[in-house]
């Protein structure tokens, strides 16, 4: 599965984006427990959700019990600041 | 699709022209042309750089185009948004509508600008002479 980064969690994570492979489907929840158990960086942009917008296959997502598959792109940023 | 995201800079005049001849029936032309300031609360920018999640962008462009344009009615339209780094003064967004009465052209106009200025998966930072700063969105 593809994880994306953009603007300032890019710019802190150092990278844009992770591949993973997942064993079997997992939530966005433990997706972002997963991402935190990473620590460092990561640790310190995941743990205050508050501040990132979630977006899984293009489309906003708010409801973190959603399911994800290996083929979904899945991408975190801050709030958009538009055109 | 007619939005284009780009990195090479709009020509106005040609653009313009060519949309008007491909559109000649049309009874009205409206624009609407985006530039970049030169200035945040009295800061000369530099340049701007803009990020986007282009694969979204269009998506989310393409959806909330189509609910626009399913209360009017219009011939053919075009945006084009630029991305990468930008100077002032430069244009950073031109939409152009061809329709037969201009109403319907000129809310399509309005709409498509509003929503492109505030939820189109872009990221813009502003680059002043000492430091450079990420926009705050308004959401935040």
């Amino acid at each position: 599965m593809k994880i994306l980064y953009f603007a300032q969690l890019k710019e802190t994570l150092g990278k844009d984006q992770d591949i993973i492979q997942l064993k079997s489907e997992i939530s966005v929840k433990e997706l972002i427990k997963e991402l935190i158990l990473k620590g460092g960086k990561y640790k310190e942009c995941f743990e205050q959700m508050k501040n990132l917008r979630c977006a899984v296959n293009c489309e906003y997502i708010t409801n973190y019990n959603k399911s994800l598959k290996n083929k979904d792109e899945i991408a975190f940023f801050p709030p958009v600041t538009g055109g | 699709m007619k939005v284009f995201f780009q990195k090479k800079k709009i020509v106005f005049h040609s653009k313009l022209n060519e949309f008007s001849l491909k559109n000649k029936f049309s009874g009205s032309i409206s624009s609407f042309l985006g530039k970049v300031r030169p200035y945040r609360d009295k800061k000369k920018i530099n340049f701007l750089e803009i990020e986007l999640y282009k694969k979204m962008a269009y998506f989310q462009a393409d959806k909330n185009l189509k609910k626009i344009l399913s209360k009017i009615q219009i011939d053919d339209f075009m945006i084009i948004h630029r991305y990468g780094k930008l100077f002032p003064g430069e244009n950073i967004i031109l939409v152009l509508v061809a329709s037969q009465h201009r109403k319907d052209g000129l809310i399509f106009t309005k709409k498509s600008v509003e929503w492109f200025k505030k939820e189109i998966t872009f990221w813009k930072k502003e680059n002043f002479q000492l430091h450079s700063s990420w926009v705050k969105s308004e959401y935040e």
